[in-house]
C-alpha cells in the first residue's frame, strides 16, 4: 500500500460529457444496422395459473419478427444471482404482477411494444399472498429465518426498572434510477455475444447469461462503460433484460435492443424490502439499554435474490453506534406473490437502525428526555462496551467526536428551545428537531465477494489505460481511481484514460455494490501499478544511476537529475521492460461464520450523524424539512467533492424513502405506483436551503484502505432518519400526553395525520 | 392556402418535414431520426424531465423561450418555431449553466443532466432571478435521483460568475419569420394532423372529422401514444390557432382562449386572482405550464384536475363551440369520470371567468405526497362573501373526492348567512365530513381524504383571522 496521500478535487470525469448530452449510455451506443428490438409481455394479475395463450395477432401485428417464450431458452430458465428462483419467463405459473411471460421481437420499440398488447391470456386467478403479516401466519418464507442472541435478553428486560414495547413498520422504495433498464445483445462469431447492459455487475450478467444460452462463459462479453444510475436497482435486476435480448439474439442471430419503458420497469423490477419490527427493551433510568427482543421480518417478493444478505445486514446494524448487552433477535424473510425485493443502497441497514433509532425515540420519550442524551448513553465506547453483537470489536469509535461536534456546530440545544418556544404558541404548526448517529460496517457480508482486479497499461507514448472491475454510476468511482492511478505515476488526471468495464479485461469481479468498490478496485488499480514499477523501478535504477525515484509532475525525480516521464517509458519499452500489468486485492482481516453471522465481517466502519429539524401541520399532515446539518466521516478523502455529492445525494434519497416516496399495492398484489406521477422521489422543493454538509475534518481510515479513504456511497442514505425522528418529535410535540407516538415511514402526510389522531 | 408539411428550425438547421408519423413524439425524433442522442427519456411520460428541452417562438416580435418535455410533445406541433437541443447550446465554449454544473458538481451519474441543463437554459434566456423560491419552481419538472439538488441549485445561484455569452437571436428570429404561416394538413397512410390558424378553417375541417384529438401541450394526450400504445389518427393541433390563444379582461370577465398555455395567462390571474395564480405554482412543472392550457384540463375532465374547482368556485362559464357556440356554466359541465356534457362535434373555445368583488375571500388548498409536481390528494377551493362577520354567499369546491370536482352543497348551505364563528365553522366541518364518499387510491384513503376537507375547514377560519398555518409560510 502507499504511503502518498493527496487530495485533488477535481471534478467528475465526465462532467463535461454529462452537461454537453455527450456521455454516452447504453441507449445512446451506435446500433448495428440489422438491429431488432424487444418488449416484454408481463402477467397482469399477482397469481394464477396461465391457462392458454394466443400469439396470433401479435405474430399479425405491424413490424413483428418474433416471439420469445421459454421455450427458446436453450440452458437455464433463471436470472437468480445465488439462490435459483427468478425465473426469466413463465408460461403456466404466475406469481407476481409483472412476471415475464414473452418478449416481442420487432422492427421497433415501438412496435414491439403495441404488439404484445395484442396478446390473448387466459388466467385462472388464485389469491395471492401480499402483505408480511400474511406470509407470516402462512409460514411463507424465501429463506429460513434467522436468530441471534447474546446475553440474556429476557431476564435483562425482566430486571430492567423501565420497560416498553412496541410495533414498527417502514416501506420499499423503487430506485428510480434515471436511465432505465436497457440491454443490447450483439452476436459475434462462433456463437459468442457481446452485451452492453445498464448493470452494476458485468461479471454475473456474463456468467448468467452464459447459462441461460447453455454456453461458456468464456463465449459471453459483457461492456459497460457507465449507467444512468443504479442504486441496487442494476446489481441483479438488470439480468433479466440482458438475458432475454440475448436469448433472441442468439435465436434470430441478430442483434437485439431490449428498452424497458419506465412504468413497466416500475412493475417488473424489485424495490427496497419493507420490513415489519416488534419490540420489547429494558433499560435504566438514564435511558440505557439492558435487554431488547426483536422480532424482524421483510417482505422479500417471491424469491430469495439477495434477499438472505440483506436481511442479516439488517440484522448487522439493529445497533447502529449502540451498545446493546442482551440481544434476542429473530429475522424473518417472508415470500409473497410481489416481485422479488432486491438489493437498494444500505442493502438492509437503513431498515435495521431505523428499527433502534425508533427505539431509542420511544425510550427517551417514555423518561421525558432529552433523545440526543439518551443517544450518548448507549454509544459504544472506545475501551468497554465495544464488542458488536456479532463479535466485532470496534476499533475505529468516532461516533461520540462527530455526534458532540454536529451537536454543537448545529446549535442543536438553542434551537430546540427555540422550537419549544415556537410550538407553545402555535396550535396547528409544530417543530421537531432530532439528531441521530450512523455506524456503518464496510465489505460485503459475503467474504469472498470482497475481491477485485485491475488491468493498467502504459502505452509507449507514456499514456495510460486504466481498467477495472467497478461501475461508474455516478458515484465517481472513475474519477477516484483514476486519481489514484494519477498519483502512483506523478501524472494529471488527463494522462489516464478509463475505459469501459469490460469482462474480457478483468475477470471474475464483484457487483459495484456495499459501498466499497474504491476500496477494492482501489487496492488492485495499485497492486497493478506497483507491479508495473517493480520492474519499471528496477530499470529507471539501473539505467540511470538513482536510489532515489519520485513520479511527480509528469516526471521521474532521480537523485542528480529529473527525467521525463515519457521519455523514460519509451525508453523502457526499447530495453524490453513490460509496462503493464493486472493487479488484484482481497480485503483482509475479515471472516464471518454463516450459521450465527458471527465474526469480522467488515473490515472498518464509517460513521455520521445528522441534525435535522421539520415542521408538519397537524391539520394535513403536511410537512417540511426546515433545516439539516450533517457531519459525515469519509477517512482521508480522495476526492472530497465527489465525497459531499455521496453524503447529500445519499442523505435525499433516504429522505425521500421516509417521508414522499410511498409504494402501493392494491388488494389483488397490484402495483399502483408504477410511474413518476404516482410515485414521488423527492423534487428541488423538498431540499432546505439551510443544508449543511461537512466531511469529519479529522476523518483517517485506521485500516490500508486507499489513501486511507473510507466507503461512502451507503453510510450517509441512513443519516435522514433524523428527518424521520424530528417528524416524530413534531407529532410528540402536538401529542405530549400519547404514552407511544406512533409513526409509519414513509412519513407521508397521510401517515403523520394518522399518527396525530392515534389511528395507527 | 394549405401546406402539407410543417417548418421548423433543428437548432439552427431549416427543417420541413411531412413524412415522419403523425404520432412521432419529439423525443423520438431526435433520438431516433436525427441522432442527437444527448436528449434522453426517463419515464415517456412528462414527469421527469430528462427529455427537457426549449422552444423558441415568436411572440410580440421577440423570441420567447419555453422549457418542453420532448417526450409528450409531437413532432408536428413544432411548427414555426425553433427547438434547441443540449447539442445547441455548447459553442466554441461552454455554456455559463453548464459550466457552472460542471463546477458546483451539479451532475453524478448524468443521466439527468442535460435536461436539468435545457431547463436551467430557459431560466438564463427569460432572465428569471434565481432566488431558491423561482430555483424550485423552475427546476420542478426535473428529477435527479444522485445530487440530491443542492449542488444544481447552487449552479443556477452561482450564475452571475460567468460571463455571458449568448449569441445573436438575430438570424434565428429571421429564420423563423420567413417560415409562412399557413394552415397545416398532413395525411400520412390516413393517419392526419392539421394546424389551423384560425378558429373558422379550423372549424371546417374539425366538423368533419370523425375521432378528432385535441392537442395543445399534449401533457394527457400524448399519454395514449406512449402509455396506452395506442394511434391518434385526427390530431388538431390548437396552439398556433390565434382565436384559441388569447386572455382578455372585458366588462368584468377575464376570457381565456381555451388553448392558451397556463403560462401565458398567470400574469392576468396574479392581477385578479392572486390565490389561482398561486395554485398554479405547485401545478404539474414549468415545462408542463409552457404548454398546458385549461383547455386541456377541462377538456380531459380528470377529477384530479386542480383548476376545475378553482373554476368552478369563481362561478366560470364555458363558452362550447362546434355547429354553434353555446354558453354553460362550469358547475353544470362534469357529469360523471371523464365525462362532460361536451358532444360530439363540439370543443371548448373559452373559459369566461367573472371578476368578484373585493370583499371576496378566495382561497385554494391543494393537498399532495410532494410538494411540486404532484396531484392533488384532495384539493379545495373556497369562494367566500363575508360582509360584517356574516358569510353572505360561499361555495366550497372540492377535488380528489370524487369522480367529478364536487361542490360541498349541504355546507355552503349551512354556512350560507351564518355568522364567521369558529362554533359556524365547526359545524360546517362535520357537515363537510360526510357530504362525500371518495376512494382509496395511491394518493390517499377514503379516510384521509375524508379528515382533510373537514380539516380544511380549519385552515379557512384560521386565515380568515390571518394565522400563518401552513408549513408552505416557512
Amino acid at each position: 500500500m502507499t504511503s502518498n496521500t493527496f487530495i485533488k478535487n477535481v471534478e467528475h470525469e465526465s462532467a463535461i460529457k454529462h452537461v454537453t448530452g455527450r456521455a454516452i449510455y447504453t441507449d445512446d451506443i451506435s446500433e448495428p444496422r440489422n438491429l431488432l428490438h424487444a418488449a416484454i409481455g408481463f402477467s397482469p394479475v399477482s397469481k394464477g395459473i396461465i391457462e392458454r395463450i394466443d400469439f396470433s395477432e401479435v405474430l399479425n401485428s405491424d413490424g413483428v419478427v418474433d416471439i420469445i417464450t421459454d421455450r427458446d431458452i436453450e440452458g437455464q430458465n433463471d436470472v437468480g444471482p445465488i439462490f435459483k428462483g427468478d425465473k426469466i419467463f413463465t408460461s403456466k405459473k404466475i406469481e407476481y404482477h409483472g412476471q415475464p411471460i414473452f418478449a416481442v421481437i420487432a422492427s421497433s420499440t415501438k412496435l414491439a411494444r403495441q404488439a404484445l398488447l395484442k396478446v390473448k391470456l387466459k388466467i385462472k386467478k388464485q389469491t395471492p399472498i401480499i402483505t408480511i403479516e400474511d406470509a407470516i401466519k402462512k409460514k411463507s418464507f424465501v429463506l429460513k429465518s434467522k436468530t441471534i442472541k447474546r446475553g440474556k435478553s429476557s431476564s435483562a428486560i425482566a430486571n430492567s426498572k423501565h420497560r416498553l414495547s412496541g410495533k414498527l413498520e417502514c416501506g420499499g422504495q423503487d430506485h428510480f434510477y434515471l436511465e432505465g433498464q436497457i440491454a443490447m445483445t450483439i452476436p459475434q462469431e462462433d456463437n459468442n455475444f457481446l452485451i452492453y447492459s445498464s448493470t452494476q455487475h458485468p461479471s454475473e450478467t456474463q456468467q448468467i447469461v452464459a447459462k441461460v444460452l447453455n454456453q461458456k462463459f468464456n463465449s459471453i462479453n459483457v461492456k459497460v462503460r457507465r449507467i444512468g444510475g443504479g442504486f441496487g436497482g442494476k446489481e441483479t435486476q438488470s439480468f433479466l433484460f440482458a438475458a432475454i435480448s440475448s436469448i433472441a439474439a442468439k435465436k434470430l442471430n441478430r442483434p437485439v435492443k431490449l428498452r424497458i419503458d419506465r412504468d413497466d420497469d416500475m412493475i417488473m423490477t424489485g424495490k427496497r424490502h419493507p420490513f415489519i419490527f416488534e419490540y420489547e427493551v429494558g433499560f435504566s433510568d438514564n435511558g440505557r439499554i439492558n435487554g431488547l427482543k426483536i422480532l424482524m421480518a421483510s417482505n422479500c417478493g417471491i424469491s430469495a435474490d439477495l434477499s438472505g444478505a440483506i436481511n442479516d445486514r439488517a440484522i448487522y446494524h439493529i445497533d447502529n453506534a449502540y451498545f446493546i448487552p442482551n440481544l434476542d433477535l429473530t429475522s424473518h424473510r417472508c415470500k409473497t406473490n410481489t416481485v422479488s425485493s432486491t438489493a437498494f443502497r444500505g442493502f438492509g441497514g437503513p431498515q435495521g437502525m431505523f428499527c433502534i433509532e425508533n427505539i431509542i425515540d420511544h425510550i427517551a420519550h417514555h423518561l421525558k428526555k432529552e433523545p440526543a442524551n439518551i443517544r450518548v448513553q448507549n454509544f459504544y465506547k472506545k475501551n468497554h462496551n465495544n464488542i458488536t453483537h456479532y463479535g466485532m470489536k470496534i476499533e475505529d469509535n468516532i461516533i461520540e467526536e462527530i455526534f458532540n461536534d454536529l451537536k454543537k456546530k448545529s446549535n442543536y440545544t438553542m434551537r430546540k428551545k427555540e422550537i419549544e418556544k415556537f410550538n407553545s404558541s402555535n396550535e396547528i404548526l409544530k417543530k421537531g428537531i432530532s439528531i441521530t448517529p450512523v455506524k456503518f460496517g464496510i465489505s460485503f457480508t459475503t467474504t469472498h465477494l470482497n475481491q477485485a482486479g485491475a488491468l493498467v497499461h502504459i502505452y509507449t507514448d507514456g499514456s495510460i489505460h486504466l481498467n477495472h472491475g467497478g461501475i461508474e454510476m455516478g458515484q465517481g468511482l472513475m474519477t477516484k481511481l483514476a486519481l489514484v492511478a494519477a498519483n502512483e505515476f506523478g501524472l494529471d488526471i488527463k494522462d489516464i484514460k478509463l475505459s469501459s468495464t469490460d469482462t474480457e479485461k478483468v475477470a471474475n469481479t464483484s457487483a459495484s455494490a456495499a459501498s466499497a468498490t474504491t476500496d477494492l478496485n482501489g487496492g488492485a488499480v495499485l497492486n497493478a501499478i506497483y507491479n508495473i514499477k517493480l520492474e519499471l523501478d528496477e530499470f529507471i535504477k539501473k539505467n540511470y544511476k538513482t536510489k532515489k525515484i519520485t513520479y511527480k509532475n509528469g516526471k521521474i525525480i532521480c537523485d542528480n537529475k529529473i527525467l521525463q516521464f515519457k521519455e523514460v517509458i519509451s525508453n523502457a519499452y526499447l530495453n524490453r521492460i513490460k509496462l503493464y500489468s493486472s493487479g488484484f486485492y482481497k480485503t483482509p482481516k475479515i471472516n464471518v461464520n454463516v450459521k450465527d453471522l458471527s465474526g469480522r465481517p467488515f473490515l472498518y466502519f464509517a460513521y455520521g450523524a445528522a441534525v435535522s429539524e421539520v415542521i408538519i401541520d397537524t391539520l394535513t399532515g403536511e410537512n417540511k424539512v426546515l433545516q439539516v446539518d450533517i457531519i459525515h466521516d469519509v477517512g482521508k478523502s480522495i476526492n472530497q467533492r465527489i465525497d459531499i455529492g455521496q453524503i447529500e445525494g445519499g442523505f435525499v434519497q433516504g429522505l425521500g424513502w421516509l417521508t414522499t416516496e410511498e409504494i402501493s399495492w392494491n388488494k389483488d398484489g397490484n402495483i399502483l405506483s408504477h410511474s413518476p406521477s404516482t410515485y414521488k422521489i423527492p423534487t428541488a422543493a423538498e431540499i432546505p436551503e439551510k443544508f449543511n454538509v461537512e466531511i469529519y475534518k479529522k476523518g483517517f481510515n485506521i485500516e490500508k484502505v486507499v489513501n486511507r479513504s473510507k466507503a461512502v456511497g451507503e453510510p450517509p442514505f441512513m443519516l435522514a432518519i433524523s428527518v424521520f425522528s424530528a417528524i416524530k418529535n413534531a407529532v410528540t410535540n402536538k401529542n405530549q400526553n400519547s404514552k407511544i407516538i406512533n409513526l409509519i415511514a414513509p412519513a407521508t402526510p397521510e401517515n403523520i395525520l394518522k399518527s396525530i389522531n392515534n389511528e395507527i | 392556402m394549405l401546406s402539407s408539411s410543417i417548418e421548423f428550425l433543428l437548432n439552427n438547421e431549416l427543417i420541413t418535414i411531412n413524412d415522419a408519423n403523425t404520432n412521432t413524439t419529439v423525443l423520438e425524433y431526435l433520438r431516433n431520426y436525427k441522432n442527437l442522442k444527448g436528449t434522453k427519456e426517463g419515464c415517456a411520460s412528462g414527469d421527469c424531465g430528462a427529455c427537457t428541452a426549449v422552444i423558441a417562438e415568436i411572440k410580440n416580435n421577440k423570441l420567447k423561450y419555453k422549457s418542453i418535455n420532448t417526450c409528450i410533445t409531437l413532432l408536428y406541433s413544432l411548427h414555426s418555431k425553433q427547438l434547441l437541443t443540449v447539442e445547441y447550446i455548447e459553442s466554441k465554449y461552454l455554456h455559463p449553466v453548464q459550466q457552472s454544473m460542471i463546477d458546483n458538481d451539479g451532475a453524478q451519474c448524468g443521466f439527468c443532466t442535460p435536461g436539468f441543463i435545457m431547463a436551467m437554459y430557459a431560466m438564463h434566456k427569460n432572465k428569471i432571478r434565481p432566488t431558491e423560491s423561482n430555483i424550485n419552481r423552475y427546476l420542478s419538472g426535473n428529477l435527479c435521483r444522485c445530487t440530491g439538488y443542492r449542488p444544481i441549485k447552487e449552479s443556477l445561484k452561482n450564475l452571475k460568475k460567468y460571463k455571458n455569452l449568448d449569441s445573436d437571436t438575430s438570424k434565428v428570429f429571421k429564420k423563423l419569420k420567413k417560415i409562412k404561416l399557413k394552415d397545416v394538413a398532413l395525411n400520412n397512410d390516413g393517419a392526419k394532423f392539421y394546424i389551423h390558424q384560425n378558429l373558422k378553417s379550423f372549424k371546417k375541417d374539425f366538423l368533419k372529422s370523425n375521432n378528432p384529438s385535441l392537442l395543445v401541450g399534449g401533457t394527457d394526450i400524448s399519454l395514449d401514444i406512449t402509455k396506452k400504445r395506442s394511434n391518434l389518427n385526427e390530431i388538431f393541433y390548437l396552439g398556433l390557432n390565434k382565436n384559441l390563444n388569447y386572455v382578455k379582461v372585458r366588462s368584468n370577465n377575464i376570457h381565456i382562449g381555451a388553448a392558451t398555455p397556463i403560462n401565458d395567462i398567470l400574469g392576468t390571474l396574479k392581477k385578479y386572482y392572486p390565490t389561482f395564480y398561486e395554485m398554479f405554482e405547485r401545478y404539474g412543472s414549468e415545462q408542463i405550464r409552457n404548454v398546458a392550457s385549461l383547455g386541456g384540463n377541462i377538456g380531459s375532465a380528470s377529477p384530479i384536475g386542480d383548476s376545475l374547482p378553482v373554476l368552478i368556485s369563481l362561478d366560470a362559464m364555458l363558452v362550447l363551440d362546434g355547429l354553434k357556440s353555446r354558453k354553460i356554466e362550469m358547475s353544470n359541465y362534469f357529469v360523471g369520470y371523464r365525462q362532460t356534457k361536451l358532444r360530439k362535434n363540439e370543443f371548448i373555445k373559452e373559459i369566461i371567468i367573472p371578476l368578484k368583488s373585493k370583499n371576496n375571500i378566495h382561497k385554494c388548498y391543494k393537498i399532495s405526497k410532494r410538494i411540486d409536481d404532484d396531484i392533488s390528494s384532495v384539493f379545495m377551493a373556497i369562494n367566500a362573501e363575508i360582509k360584517n362577520n356574516t358569510i353572505k354567499s360561499i361555495k366550497i369546491v372540492c377535488g380528489g373526492m370524487a369522480a367529478t370536482p364536487k361542490i360541498a352543497k349541504l355546507t355552503e348551505k349551512y354556512l350560507k348567512n351564518k355568522k364567521i364563528t369558529y362554533e359556524n365553522i365547526s359545524k360546517a366541518k362535520l357537515i363537510i365530513s360526510k357530504e362525500f364518499s371518495p376512494l382509496s387510491d395511491v394518493r390517499g384513503s377514503k379516510n384521509y381524504r375524508t379528515k382533510i376537507v373537514s380539516n380544511l375547514l380549519d385552515r379557512f377560519w384560521n386565515e380568515y383571522n390571518n394565522k400563518k398555518v401552513t408549513v408552505y409560510d416557512f
